[in-house]
């Protein structure tokens, strides 16, 4: 097994009597993309400036190459960083914001040149490196930034939150446009969201934290079909739970959740959880009806659901006051381990695939 | 608010400012009292070529010159220190630089007399530790000048230059160390160009008050260190000779207008566009 | 980053440096001021009080301090009864060249004191005769416009036009609107000025200079004479007991506006 790009060992930071990050052990994979993912106050900008050398850790150690660098200063860690806020030298033209990296390594500066242009080349900005970043538009600035952080060949390109302040369509775009770049550099990507869109869509790995723990990891296609707990589930847009008959619990979706008619012949399986139900709202919503109903869970308490209705599905929506079926397959069925509040990573819940 | 309002609002102030400073100021250039305007400008030149009035001036030059430069030297690291610490120190210690300056300048500067003067703290010390014979004539010099000035004006230069630090965003720093820079190569080539405007504001203020200032070469400067102030209370009060006082208040002006217009300049050049 | 310790050895250097010229030699006024010796000599010749009695006997000092809290206030209060008006004017009018206006209030800021001073010993005092006591309260008062005006303005700004236009949607007349709205919104400018041009006036020295008489004398004029004639350590008593003032100033500022925002937010 080759040495991860970085390791985080029992890394635990405190400011005063708060924990930010409590005892985190984490591997980030070569060349892959990570995304640290959880809401705000988890603790995964402050891992990622842990990482960056912005903060030192009240405990533990952090690897990076295999070596310890836990208390390496930042500006000997030969990472690139991409900050929030771009964090864009004002005083400095487009192409010596991004040759600053090279400059302080003395590459000379024909290479230098070289080396900014290409960078620049790579995020599709070669043509605008004499303006100033005040220049530019939010999403121009962003490539910039990328571009700064890329051209020093970093051994961890770190971004934090690098699409938040861009809008909903240029934030599509730049994440396909991030994917291509890590591609095409081959360089390893550790990446900061509150989105699970965006954690779902990149990662190659994706790291959920919570409370300063990490709560699950793995690829998005093991972790999204199977949260870990009920925290997971609902941070990732399960928002139906409910406790099925032999006492463990469940989340589904609601475009899982499909809404019959009363006396609708049953044609799942026979493990399909089916329970009656009653409408209480109805909200149209162009492509798809959203159905809010009340209903029994098997282990007998009284549930609020949601039901995404498809616009193309057999049945008509039904109206609010409608007694109705519902119909959760058993494919669909999360099943999630009781939430502890500390589960160790990666811990796939029994099959459930 | 109509017109007519708005005029009612302003007629007061203006009336006070016309009558307690602009006419006076203009009436001083034009007419002194038996004096004509050919004979102020007269003067003025006479001033320019004469060489002990040009002697003052140059000191005045000089003195605002070294000031100026001491200030930004001390005030600036002092700045950046206070204005990127997050101990509760920093506080006190900003508040310490700010009081001075609620403080009467006579009483600031009296201090120096007894620390310059002939049996004050520096004298007895170098005598007392057996390193000179007879302590040295350190009060009425350029130097109790400087000292002075510097003491006067390096609480505004602190402000200045803190106000200029504190809105430099700490995650450009942070950014260049990411990319390589160490603490003294970030401070040189991200915090200092990025607060070199507020910087030309507070070399400007400290400037034009260094030149203009009275209190401090009076007393330790006295009759033997003239600058253009004393020179200008002499020729109003002493000798009364009103061509030379309004001369000398023109000169005076001049310089500050010019020190203002060039650091202006510089100022808007310098900023980030 | 660093957090507490000083970051480079030169830095820290100069930062001390500039504290000690900043600092020490007030500090040696308190010390002289406490001597039993006749002289400004230092180390103090034994610790008495005797020239702190001498300086509050010292009855042209006592004078030029009624003097000067009696100038002071009056500057004070007359430039932001005149001051005020102007901001609205500038902020809330309509009005051309408003920046070229705000630009007029603010130029006795521009042009050195010592040379107003001479202005108006020339033209007030000896053209036009008056008495230097309201020819010191013209110039004064000039001289703290600017603060008025931009301070107060400052804290105007800040305040949203649109809670005048709902007073007066509610019923008020705008001279209501201005004594209910307005001005409570404008109370801490108004304090930081005021306070600002008190401390401006009373320590004032250049602009006063020339404007002196036998019957009206400020105390820094006053101080600046005593000590060009007798070299002794009464005026390092007074110094100490204007120091003491100062102080309780400074704690008042800090206790209602916030003495950093009030004497550290002005940048002419």
């Amino acid at each position: 097994m080759t040495t991860p790009a970085a390791e985080l060992v029992g890394v635990t930071q405190r400011f005063g009597s708060f924990t930010a990050v409590d005892a985190v052990d984490l591997r980030i994979p070569r060349g892959r993309l990570t995304t640290l993912l959880g809401p705000s106050g988890c603790g995964k900008t402050t891992t990622l400036r842990m990482l960056a050398g912005y903060a030192t850790p009240t405990s533990g150690r952090i690897l990076i190459d295999g070596q310890d660098a836990t208390r390496t200063p930042p500006e000997k860690r030969d990472l690139g960083m991409v900050f929030q806020s771009y964090a864009l030298f004002p005083h400095l033209t487009v192409a010596d914001n991004v040759a600053y990296g090279l400059t302080m390594r003395k590459v000379p500066a024909p290479e230098r040149r070289r080396r900014a242009a290409e960078a620049l080349e790579l995020v599709g900005l070669g043509h605008l490196g004499d303006r100033r970043p005040k220049q530019l538009s939010g999403g121009q600035q962003q490539r910039v930034a990328l571009a700064r952080a890329v051209a020093v060949r970093p051994r961890l390109l770190l971004l934090d939150e690098p699409l938040s302040n861009l809008d909903a369509r240029l934030r599509v775009q730049m994440r396909a446009e991030i994917r291509r770049i890590q591609s095409e550099t081959g360089l390893t990507v550790v990446l900061v969201t509150h989105d699970q869109d965006e954690a779902l869509e990149m990662s190659d790995e994706m790291v959920l934290m919570r409370a300063g723990k990490v709560v699950q990891s793995g690829a998005p296609r093991d972790v999204f079909p199977a949260p870990a707990d009920r925290f997971v589930a609902e941070f990732l847009g399960y928002e139906n739970f409910l406790t099925l008959a032999d006492g463990r619990e469940a989340a589904v979706r609601p475009e899982h959740l499909r809404v019959v008619t009363a006396d609708a012949p049953l044609d799942g399986r026979v493990d399909d959880v089916v329970l009656d139900a009653v409408v209480r709202d109805v909200a149209y919503r162009g492509v798809d009806v959203l159905v809010t109903l009340d209903a029994t869970d098997p282990a007998g308490t009284a549930v609020r659901l949601v039901a995404d209705h498809r616009a193309e599905d057999e049945t008509p929506a039904p109206s609010p006051g409608a007694r109705v079926r519902l119909v959760a397959p058993r494919a669909r069925l999360a099943l999630l381990t009781p939430a502890a509040p500390a589960a160790a990573p990666a811990t796939a819940p029994e099959g459930n695939r | 608010m109509r017109a007519r309002s708005t005029l009612l609002l302003l007629l007061p102030g203006l009336a006070f400012l016309l009558v307690g400073f602009l006419l006076p100021a203009v009436a001083m250039l034009f007419a002194p009292p038996g004096v004509t305007f050919a004979q102020v400008i007269e003067r003025m030149g006479a001033m320019l070529t004469d060489p002990y009035d040009l002697g003052i001036v140059w000191r005045t030059v000089r003195i605002g010159l070294v000031v100026t430069a001491v200030c930004v030297l001390l005030g600036f690291p002092i700045a950046s220190l206070l204005a990127r610490s997050r101990s509760r120190w920093a506080g006190v210690l900003l508040a310490l630089a700010i009081f001075p300056l609620l403080l009467s300048n006579v009483v600031r500067t009296f201090g120096w007399l007894v620390v310059l003067g002939s049996n004050g703290v520096i004298g007895q010390l170098l005598t007392g530790l057996g390193l000179v014979e007879k302590a040295p004539q350190l009060l009425y010099t350029e130097l109790a000048i400087v000292l002075g000035l510097v003491q006067l004006f390096l609480p505004l230069a602190v402000i200045t230059c803190y106000s200029a630090v504190a809105q430099v965003d700490p995650g450009l720093e942070e950014a260049a160390r990411g990319l390589g820079a160490s603490r003294t190569r970030t401070f040189w080539s991200i915090l200092v160009p990025l607060s070199l405007p507020g910087v030309v504001v507070a070399a400007t203020l400290v400037f034009a008050g260094s030149v203009t200032a009275y209190t401090t070469p009076y007393l330790l400067g006295g009759s033997s260190q003239r600058m253009l102030s004393t020179q200008l209370f002499s020729y109003a009060s002493v000798t009364v000779d009103w061509a030379a006082a309004s001369a000398t208040a023109v000169v005076m002006t001049v310089l500050v207008f010019l020190v203002s217009g060039i650091s202006a300049l510089v100022g808007r050049k310098g900023a980030v566009s | 980053m660093s957090g507490t310790r000083l970051r480079h050895p030169v830095a820290a250097a100069l930062a001390v440096a500039g504290y000690v010229i900043m600092i020490v030699p007030i500090g040696f006024v308190v010390a002289t001021a406490f001597t039993a010796g006749s002289t400004l000599r230092f180390p103090p010749e034994g610790l008495s009080l005797t020239w702190f009695g001498e300086a509050v006997a010292y009855s042209p000092f006592m004078e030029a301090v009624v003097s000067s809290l009696e100038l002071a206030a009056l500057a004070t209060a007359l430039a932001l009864v005149l001051g005020v008006p102007v901001t609205l004017a500038v902020h809330r009018g309509r009005i051309p060249g408003r920046g070229l206006l705000e630009g007029l209030f603010l130029s006795p800021l521009v042009v050195p004191e010592l040379v107003v001073g001479l202005a108006l010993y020339q033209q007030l005092m000896i053209g036009l005769h008056l008495d230097n006591f309201t020819t010191l309260l013209l110039g004064h008062t000039a001289l703290l416009l600017p603060y008025a005006v931009r301070v107060t303005g400052a804290s105007l700004a800040l305040a949203d036009p649109a809670l005048e236009e709902a007073a007066r949607g509610l019923g008020a007349s705008p001279v209501r609107a201005f004594f209910t709205v307005t001005l409570p919104m404008l109370r801490p400018g108004l304090v930081s000025a005021g306070l600002l041009g008190f401390v401006t006036s009373f320590n004032n020295v250049p602009l006063s200079l020339l404007l002196q008489t036998r019957d009206f004398r400020t105390l820094p004029v006053t101080m600046l004479d005593y000590v060009q004639q007798s070299y002794d350590p009464m005026v390092a008593a007074a110094s100490t007991l204007v120091l003491a003032a100062t102080v309780v100033v400074a704690v008042v500022a800090e206790r209602t506006v916030g003495f950093a925002k009030i004497f550290g937010g002005i940048n002419r």
